[in-house]
Formats: structure tokens, C-alpha cells, sequence
């Protein structure tokens, strides 16, 4: 007889884990027992003779279960009692190695299949699940994932589904925690604004009513949707005009790729992430002949598309015309995206007409995550709901825990510990008090979870963020250090933290982050070894008087290039500023401290030259449609020189100023010619790669003027994380890791 | 480029309220505090009280000299005498310095003269003593004027005191600590009208605007609320504006405060200006408002006693005092509640 511990850290809680060791075990006749971990990991007790013992490890490595992740795996050899038979134990509180929360995952073929089956007892059941598909991490109070554990604790198992999850020779259902059906599981009820409820069956209601052209708010997985008839304009434009939100594209669910193809191209790594569990918002090129209302993404060449990933999903989706729906998170604008009743009541009423829900609460708000490919490369844009809250690991080991609070705009914190940075889900712009709670609350989460007590707490060298407050906040209960990252050096890092590198040369193409001389940096070249760097490059400065307000007003932005070049009266007319407007510009000119040298303000300025687009309604829309603006166009003659230390973006204005070409044509140029100029700068540091990151680091044709001119040396982007903001907190984690071992 | 050292030398953002200017006075001044006076140094109030007398001080330099709306000497008189009102006194007198640049003209200094009387006058307070130097051509931008002030314990203060007892232990002056958990905020009229109006004075960049300064004497004012009672504090905001002056009650009450960005009166063309350039108007300086805690009770009454005050009339309630939060929070009209700190100073980009 020999006997042996196990445990098994990595993603094998919440994925038929436990069954199917109980399954593997009574294959290979081993007896003892198997339980969850309070650190999201998995123990195994296994006693037997050696034939048996070495059968059970065979199939345990052959079979593992098909959403699990193993990470690390310790066997230890025991001394102890014989054991009876094997058994799945209750949860221990104790843990050896932290584990993985899952994420969640979308349905399953199989259970599609026994919700399409009208012979099943789960027919038409919306809320289907099995050992390897469903809810998981936006149902978890906290871990280790058992069914008390989650919202699924209010709905006790029937006699039916008990049976299932105890008889082992139910490879799907045994074990698993969130398993229901129509006798016992949640209900879903439809009703109108002033909260009378609809009397049949819902979806078929809710297809009728869509199908009519009303708006609808419906509760997913991580939150409420607005749906409505994505090709129907009146309908859209009815959508954006209560909404109050002219352009910001809007996202459509359908229920299949094929049917997708219609409406756009698809590549096959398109067509991998689309099918995907994870099941994210895709951007893909549109096709000039689809059906789908220009209004649902006006002025892009991409729209944003999805899979069906619940069961109510599909079945919603087969009651309406062209089985495609516009699936936009339910907000009203500038709040986070609703997960419980009385906010769409509260918050929404004015925006849909009616309200399909379901009584399983919402624990954990996560949104739909977004990707693109640019030059057939992978780019996060939204970390959500089937990446996160998984964690990414490092190099090597954190002295200690520590928290990372990332930027401010489109924000994910991160708790780090041993070798693991664990990123929270996106949780939007941390302006906003209740996004900036929402971070707060998921770190405490992750704190609570794993059990530890960060002692630094690392923030964007910003003073005016309001993750601030919530730094001083946590230094102040944890005792712990705060320190400042600056922004495109933690841009830098993540790139780097993703390639494992702890020098080299990166290219941060952003927005506006706070400089280390107080200016508003975004178009920067960085040297760095560890901790340190070198600002070695950067886009030429202009002023940026008044800040913020040139973010929001493109033309205000293209008057200050403009004026550089010509006088402040020549440039505001181009730039189509009222008089008042220049003299007010003079003023603001005058008194003005602070400099620039973004990279999207430089875009917005193009962007409003261009007539593309002269007002943000979102994050980066100039820019954003700028980059759509260049589809088929074709490279022009532009020379953007690197003098000195800068770029000499003005050169730009310039040639625009002369140009007469079409508007494709120079949109394309512009933003290659900057790549082209960047790379320029960059290979003077003789990098052996090119890290790339920064909001604007998504752009194709900027990716492309780097690539095409980078003499061979690999341009990199991070893979998963986002360019954006998004990936600060990865960065500054990084930043760390990199200071605390050169001390 | 040549870029200002902000740790070892004194820069414009040192005097523009907000948080460079808290942390020179904390580092720097406050070293004076030896703890005299019943409301002293360590309060970093508007005045102190030394003996039941008020007393305050207050430099002013202003570009230009004569603005739309008012003059460097209608302000210098207003502002020491909003400070002594703010605190509950009754100014009486006032002094008078001024650093005059060589060259400076004298019909210009008349003037100057003439509109220090006039609202000296308008506020019942009197110039008692004074003091003038010059200065070379060159070492200083035409004129700066202090003016000092004393004020007296009017009954009415005594009266509004009295009535602070039902909700809560006031101090006997109108001080932060009178702060209490549902405490109305109100302002008593439009923000950022002088900033405003100053800015598109300025010679060479003067831009086309109908606003005026709000620059006058608060006190006949102030001194018609406390006899209506429920004043808990009072206070001007102006320089680094609503926000360095709610920040700096929650910090010394202890409590939170909690704003609507939609119910802070801004006049339409005020707005468009701030936002065309750039600012706050939360941070922007006003010379002829004030913001007040009013015990929820007496609300009703103080309101109505302020739209009936030309000064006051549109005075406007923005908020309250809130124990379940922390620091200053605003609803804002893009929606969703962010925290309102200190200004920084220069505006600090913050989007991305
Ligand atoms: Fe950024
Ligand atoms: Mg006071
Ligand atoms: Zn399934
Ligand atoms: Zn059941």
C-alpha cells in the first residue's frame, strides 16, 4: 500500500475538477479523497497499490478536464491510516498554494443541444449549465468555488438534479456546483417599465416586442444589456437619442459566425476568438453590403460582434429576424453597467421599454471583453468576462503583496503576490466614485480571497487621479508604502512584463499621462534597464493650455499645432474657431505652463484638419475614426524628421496644409508617417526589439509605419493585456518587481 | 525648456490656493503658531480673534488694475471685510498700505482712492491708518495694496449662536467645527463671475464678455442672516474657490460633504468661458459670495432672507453635510459622483 498527497493549484476549481478526480480514482481503484482548498486549489489524498496508484496518475494527466488549467502540482508521499473508499470531502479553509478564480465560461454545445431537445426535461431551460460551461466568477462571493459559496445558493437542488450531481457516472453534471433546472433553478420574468410583469413565456415575448422595435434591458451573466433590432435605423437612432449617446458604437450579438460573415469579414483567428469560451466582442472589418444599420457604428469601418454565451441568449436570438441583435451594456452614460433590477429601474427608465430578468444575482459585475486584430495580431482592448480575474504570472516573486491602482480611464487595478499579478476585471473609468468603489471592492475581494496584506501601493505619477484617494485609503489601513509609477514607463513595462524583458527600448503612443517634468507626456521613446529609464525621444511639445479641454475640443487642439506654424488668428480660422474663440486661445496661450507631447491629441488634431471628426462623445473617438478614415488608402510622400530630441510632428501640419489629396489617402499617411518616424527614432537606441504600448498602439496603420520601417527588429504589443489603460496596473507591477530587486 | 522648480522655489502656484499654497503655509508659516487667541494661527481661518476683537489682513495684487465690474481698491476693502464677516464680527476699521511702482500715474491712484471710499462707505467701515512706499521702476507690476481690519461682536452673532444650541455645542464664532451631520450648504449667489471677468479685461487678450466681478461687502449681508439664526459657518470662496473651501470644512469638521454639480448657479456665459479655457469654475476665485452651513431647520428662512438681498439673489442650496462619507463628493452632470480635492494649481491633464 502507498499513499500519496496531491494538490493542484492553477484554474481546478469550478471545472469538474473534483469529478472528475473522483471518476479517475475509481477507474484506477485508489481510495481516499478529494476537496477544495480555500486558496482556489485542489487537494488529492490517494492510497493503493502501486499498479493503481500508477493508473491513476496516467489518466489523471491524460484526461484532465477541458477548462482547467493546471499550474503547479506538488506530490508528497504520506505515512497514515488505510482509507475506505474515496470521497469528495467538504472544503477545507486551509491552502498551500494560491489558485485560480475562474472566469466565466459561455454554454456549452452539449447543453445547447438539451435546451434545443423538446424530449429533455432542460427544454427551453435559459439558465442550462454544466461541469464545463456557465457562470463562475461573476457569481462567486468567495472562494473556493462551491455552490454556498455562489449565488446559486438560493436555489437548493431538486430531487431530480440532486441525483445528477451525486451519481459519478454523470460526467457532466456530477459535482458540479452550479447545475439547476427548470423545476429548481432561477426564473426569468419579463415586465414593463412601470413594473408590470408580462404574462407567457418570456423570450418569446421579448423576441416579439424586439422584433416590434422596442428596447429591451436584459440580465446577462455580468450585468444588463440594452438590446434592440440592429437593422433598423429608426430604432438605433431611437436608442442613441435616449441614451444621449450620438456615436459610440454599440456592440451586435448573434448566433453563429456564418451568420456574422454576412454582416462582416472574418478571418480564421477572428473566427477562433468569436467561438471561443471566453466568447469576447470582436471587431471586424464591415462588409459594404450589410444589412446592419449604419447608425450602430457611425463613421467606423469595424463593428464590434459577438457569440450568443448563455441559453438564454440563443434562444432570445432564434425569435428574432436575422438572428442578430444590437447588445450594448446597460449604462446610463457616465455609471457603471447595471447588474440588479432597481437600477434599470432607477436608471434606465426613459432608455427601455422593458426589462427581461432572472432572480439569480449578480455578484460581480464584469463586462463583455473586447479584441482586435490589427495586422493579424492579437490586441486586448477590454480585459472582462472570460479573462478575467485570471492571473498572469512574473519572472520571478514579489517581496511582498502589493496593490496596483493603474491610471484613471478605462482602469484595472491588480493585487499582486508570490510570482502572480492578478489584474481585477475592467471596470471603466475611475473618475466616476461608483467605478472607482467597484475597484476598490474587487481588490478587497482578491485581498480576502488569497489571503494577504499588501505593502505597497502602487499609483500613476498623476496627482490629480482619483485612485488617490483610494491609495491613501489602503496605505493608511495596511500600513503600506505608496509608491508612483509614471505613466508611459508603466505602459512600457507592460509590454515588457509580457515578454519577460527587464531592459529595452519602448515606444508609448498615448493619450495624456503625467509627465516627470509636470507636462502632459503621450508621445514618448523610453530607454530602461530595471527601474530606470531614459526619456530619449518624444514627440515635439506644443502647449496644452487649459489641459483637458483640448481632449474634448479636436479643433482647439488643431488651432495650438496650427499656431506654431502660422499666426494664432490664420490657424484659428483653419482650425474654424470664432473670433472670440482666438482671443480667448490668445489668453489661455499666454499664461500657459504646460506642454504636450501626446500622441492623441496630435491624431484629434489630424482627425479635425481632416473633417473626420471635430468632437469626442468617447474615449479616443477622433483618433478612432481617423483610423477608419484611411481604409484603402494609399501611402503619400511625408517626411516627419526626428530633430534632436524630438519628432517634429509640426512638419505634418505643414504638408497638410499644402496637400490636395484625397482624404483616405492623407489620413493613411499621416498615421504611417508617424510610425515611419517613430521607428526612425527607436532604431537610433539600436533596440534588439521594439516594445510597443499606449492607447494608440492598436492603430494598424501606426503599427504599420513601425513595422514596415523597424529594419527587421520586431515590433511587440502586449498580448494579454490591453495597450490601453487598461494596462497600467500590469506595468507598474512590473515597475515593482524590477525596483525591488535592484535594491 | 525652462521649467519651474516646484519643491525648492516659491512659484506662482505657491499663491493660487489649492494645495501647493496649504502645504508652503502648513511647512512654512505655520511655525509662527504659539497657540494665542481664541480663534489663532492654527486655525487657518479667514480672521483670528484676539481679545472679542476680529482681525484680518489680505495683500492684493490684480492685472488688470481696473476691471469690468471693479478696481484693485473696491477689492481691497472687500476682501478684508468679507473675512471679518465670515467669522461672524462686525468690521469697523480698516488700514490702508500701498506699494506704489515708480511712474505710477497719479490720476490713476485717485481713482483708485475714490472707489476705496465708496465702498468703505457701502459697507460701513472706515480707513484709520495707512502707510505708502515706492518702489523702483521695475521691482513690482504698478501696485499692491494690504489692507488689515478689525471687527467687533455684533449681537447677532450671539443671537444665531443661540440658535445652533437645539442642534448641536457651537463654537461662539462662525467656524468649521460648527459643522453638523445634514447641514445645508449653500451658495449665495453665481461662481466664477470675477475670474471671469477679470480675464477678459486683460489688456492684448481681452475677450468679448458681458460678465462683471462680483466684488463687494458681505457684511450688511451676512449680518441679516445671523439674525435669522441657524449659520453654522460661513465662508468666501476665493482663491482656489468652492473646492479648496469645501475641502478645507470637511478636513476640519471631520465630516464629509456632499455636492450636485447641477444645482452650483453658473451664469451661461461664465460657463462657456471656463470651458473654453480650460478651468474649474469649482476652483475659480469669487470676491462678492459666500458659501454657508445652515442648520436644515432655519434653511427655509435663511434662503428666503437671501433672495430678498440683491447680493443673495441667486443664492441656490448645492449640497449637505454627510457623517457616512469622507472628503468632498460631487454628482456630476455627465453623471455618476467623483471626489472634489484641492485645486493643484496649473490644471492637471488627466484624459487619456
Ligand atoms: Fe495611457
Ligand atoms: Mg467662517
Ligand atoms: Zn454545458
Ligand atoms: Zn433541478
Amino acid at each position: 500500500m502507498k499513499s500519496f498527497r496531491i494538490t493542484a493549484s492553477g484554474i481546478v476549481q469550478g471545472v469538474g475538477f473534483r469529478p472528475f478526480v473522483f471518476r479517475t480514482a475509481l477507474k484506477s481503484g485508489v481510495s481516499g479523497f478529494v476537496r477544495n482548498l480555500s486558496g482556489s486549489e485542489v487537494e488529492i489524498v490517494i492510497q493503493g497499490s502501486q499498479d493503481s496508484i500508477s493508473k491513476f496518475f496516467s489518466l489523471f494527466f491524460l484526461n484532465l478536464p477541458p477548462q482547467s488549467r493546471l499550474e503547479q502540482i506538488t506530490i508528497t508521499p504520506l505515512e497514515g491510516d488505510i482509507l475506505q473508499g474515496f470521497k469528495i470531502l467538504k472544503s477545507e479553509k486551509m491552502r498551500y498554494e494560491a489558485s485560480q478564480i475562474p472566469p466565466d465560461f459561455s454554454v456549452c454545445s452539449e447543453c445547447i443541444r438539451e435546451v434545443l431537445d423538446p424530449g429533455n426535461r432542460r427544454y427551453r431551460y435559459p439558465f442550462n449549465s454544466c461541469v464545463n460551461c456557465g457562470p463562475r466568477f461573476s457569481m462567486m462571493r468567495k472562494v473556493p468555488y462551491d455552490r454556498e459559496n455562489t449565488a446559486m445558493v438560493e436555489f437548493p437542488l431538486c430531487d431530480e438534479c440532486a441525483q445528477e450531481y451525486n451519481d459519478p457516472d454523470n460526467e457532466r453534471r456530477f459535482d458540479a456546483q452550479g447545475i439547476s433546472c427548470p423545476k429548481c433553478g432561477p426564473r426569468l420574468y419579463i415586465e414593463d417599465m412601470r413594473g408590470n410583469r408580462l404574462e407567457g413565456d418570456p423570450i418569446k415575448l421579448a423576441g416579439k416586442l424586439l422584433t416590434e422595435g422596442k428596447i429591451i434591458a436584459i440580465k446577462g451573466i455580468g450585468g444588463f444589456h440594452i438590446a434592440c433590432d440592429p437593422f433598423d435605423d429608426d430604432v438605433v437612432l431611437t436608442l442613441r437619442a435616449r441614451k444621449g449617446r450620438p456615436s459610440k458604437p454599440f456592440a451586435v450579438m448573434s448566433i453563429s459566425s456564418d451568420i456574422i460573415s454576412n454582416f462582416a469579414e472574418i478571418n480564421p483567428l477572428e473566427k477562433d476568438i468569436l467561438e471561443s469560451p471566453e466568447r469576447p466582442i470582436v471587431l471586424l472589418k464591415k462588409r459594404e453590403d450589410s444589412p446592419i444599420s449604419k447608425h450602430v457604428s457611425p463613421g467606423l469601418d469595424r463593428e464590434g460582434f459577438f457569440l450568443y454565451y448563455t441559453p438564454l441568449h440563443y434562444m432570445l436570438l432564434s425569435e428574432v429576424k436575422g438572428n442578430t441583435l444590437v447588445m450594448t451594456s446597460a449604462n446610463r452614460h457616465g455609471y457603471p453597467m447595471c447588474t440588479t433590477e432597481s437600477c434599470v429601474k432607477e436608471k434606465l427608465s426613459g432608455i427601455v421599454d422593458y426589462m427581461l430578468y432572472h432572480d439569480r444575482e449578480i455578484v460581480n459585475r464584469v463586462d463583455d471583453s473586447v479584441i482586435k486584430f490589427a495586422g493579424n495580431r492579437l490586441h486586448i482592448l477590454r480585459r472582462g468576462r472570460g479573462y478575467a480575474p485570471l492571473w498572469i504570472r512574473m519572472k520571478s516573486k514579489f517581496k511582498t503583496p502589493a496593490i496596483a491602482l493603474g491610471a484613471e480611464l478605462q482602469n484595472a487595478g491588480a493585487l499582486m503576490f508570490d510570482d502572480k499579478v492578478i489584474l481585477t476585471q475592467y471596470v471603466g473609468d475611475t473618475d466616476k466614485l461608483e467605478n472607482l468603489q467597484e475597484m476598490e471592492k474587487m481588490l478587497n475581494f482578491l485581498m480576502s480571497t488569497y489571503d494577504v496584506r499588501p505593502r505597497v501601493i502602487l499609483v500613476d505619477k498623476n496627482p490629480g487621479y482619483q485612485t488617490r484617494y483610494v491609495a491613501n485609503r489602503l496605505s493608511e489601513k495596511f500600513s503600506a508604502e505608496i509608491v508612483e509609477v509614471q505613466h508611459h514607463f508603466a505602459h512600457a513595462l507592460s509590454v515588457a512584463a509580457d515578454h519577460g524583458s527587464d531592459e529595452g527600448v519602448a515606444i508609448a503612443i498615448d493619450g495624456v499621462g503625467y509627465g516627470d517634468d509636470g507636462n502632459a507626456w503621450g508621445g514618448e521613446i523610453l530607454l530602461f534597464t530595471g527601474s530606470e529609464y531614459e526619456r530619449s525621444y518624444h514627440l515635439k511639445y506644443v502647449p496644452y493650455p487649459g489641459g483637458d479641454v483640448n481632449a474634448l475640443r479636436p479643433r482647439r487642439m488643431l488651432a495650438i499645432f496650427l499656431s506654431q506654424v502660422m499666426t494664432l488668428e490664420e490657424a484659428g480660422k483653419i482650425a474654424g474657431l470664432n473670433e472670440n474663440e482666438v482671443i480667448m486661445l490668445r489668453s489661455s496661450l499666454r499664461g500657459n505652463r504646460i506642454y504636450t507631447s501626446s500622441t492623441g491629441r496630435f491624431l484629434d488634431a489630424v482627425s479635425a484638419f481632416l473633417g473626420v471628426c471635430d468632437r469626442r462623445t468617447y474615449e479616443g473617438e477622433p483618433a478612432i475614426r481617423l483610423e477608419a478614415s484611411a481604409s484603402n488608402g494609399k501611402l503619400l510622400d511625408l517626411d516627419i524628421p526626428v530633430v534632436g530630441n524630438e519628432i517634429d510632428t509640426l512638419k505634418a501640419f505643414e504638408w497638410l496644409i499644402s496637400e490636395e489629396g484625397k482624404v483616405n489617402d492623407i489620413a493613411l499617411t499621416v498615421q504611417y508617417r508617424l510610425g515611419e518616424a517613430l521607428a526612425k527614432a527607436a532604431l537610433k537606441l539600436n533596440p534588439q526589439v521594439i516594445l510597443v504600448s499606449g492607447g494608440a498602439a492598436v492603430n494598424e496603420y501606426i503599427l504599420r509605419g513601425l513595422r514596415e520601417n523597424s529594419e527587421g527588429i520586431e515590433v511587440i504589443t502586449p498580448r494579454r493585456v490591453p495597450s490601453n489603460d487598461g494596462g497600467i496596473a500590469l506595468g507598474q507591477a512590473h515597475y515593482l518587481l524590477q525596483r525591488d530587486r535592484a535594491n | 525648456m525652462e521649467l519651474p522648480d516646484r519643491k525648492n522655489v516659491i512659484t506662482l502656484l505657491h499663491g493660487a490656493g489649492g494645495t501647493y499654497m496649504h502645504s508652503l503655509i502648513r511647512d512654512v508659516f505655520l511655525k509662527l503658531n504659539d497657540g494665542f487667541g481664541e480663534v489663532g494661527l492654527e486655525m487657518m481661518d479667514d480672521a483670528a480673534v484676539v481679545n472679542g476683537i476680529v482681525f484680518t489682513t489680505d495683500s492684493f495684487v490684480i492685472r488688470p488694475i481696473f476691471f469690468r465690474g471693479g478696481d484693485i481698491g473696491r477689492l481691497s476693502v472687500s476682501g478684508t471685510v468679507n473675512d471679518i464677516a465670515m467669522m461672524g464680527g462686525d468690521p469697523q476699521a480698516l488700514s490702508l498700505g500701498v506699494v506704489l511702482e515708480e511712474g505710477f500715474p497719479k490720476d490713476m491712484l485717485e481713482k483708485i482712492v475714490e472707489s476705496i471710499k465708496k465702498t468703505a462707505e457701502e459697507a460701513n467701515v472706515h480707513v484709520v491708518t495707512g502707510d505708502t512706499k515706492v518702489m523702483e521702476r521695475g521691482n513690482l507690476d504698478k501696485i499692491v495694496i494690504n489692507t488689515a481690519g478689525i471687527g467687533t461682536r455684533p449681537r447677532q452673532l450671539d443671537h444665531n449662536i443661540e440658535t445652533l444650541r437645539k442642534s448641536r455645542q457651537p463654537s461662539r464664532w462662525l467656524v468649521p467645527t460648527n459643522l453638523r451631520d445634514g447641514d445645508k450648504i449653500v451658495v449665495t449667489g453665481t461662481l466664477g463671475d470675477h475670474a471671469i471677468a477679470v480675464l477678459s479685461s486683460r489688456e492684448g487678450v481681452g475677450f468679448e464678455s458681458n460678465v462683471m466681478s462680483d466684488v463687494a461687502p458681505l457684511n450688511k449681508m451676512i449680518m441679516n442672516l445671523l439674525e435669522v439664526g441657524g449659520i453654522a459657518d460661513a465662508k468666501d470662496p476665493t482663491r482656489g474657490g468652492l473646492a479648496d473651501l469645501l475641502q478645507d470644512w470637511s478636513e476640519k469638521s471631520g465630516l464629509g460633504i456632499f455636492i450636485r454639480e447641477s444645482d452650483i448657479p453658473v451664469k451661461d456665459e461664465v460657463r462657456a468661458a471656463v470651458e473654453f479655457l480650460g478651468m474649474d469654475v469649482l476652483e475659480l476665485g469669487n470676491e462678492g459670495k459666500a458659501v454657508l452651513a445652515v442648520s436644515p431647520e432655519y434653511v427655509k428662512d435663511v434662503m428666503d432672507a437671501l433672495h430678498s438681498d440683491p447680493l443673495g439673489k441667486d443664492a441656490t442650496i448645492i449640497g449637505e453635510v454627510r457623517k457616512d462619507l469622507e472628503g468632498v463628493i460631487m454628482e456630476t452632470v455627465v453623471g455618476g459622483n467623483r471626489y472634489v480635492g484641492r485645486p493643484l494649481g496649473d490644471p492637471v491633464p488627466r484624459i487619456c
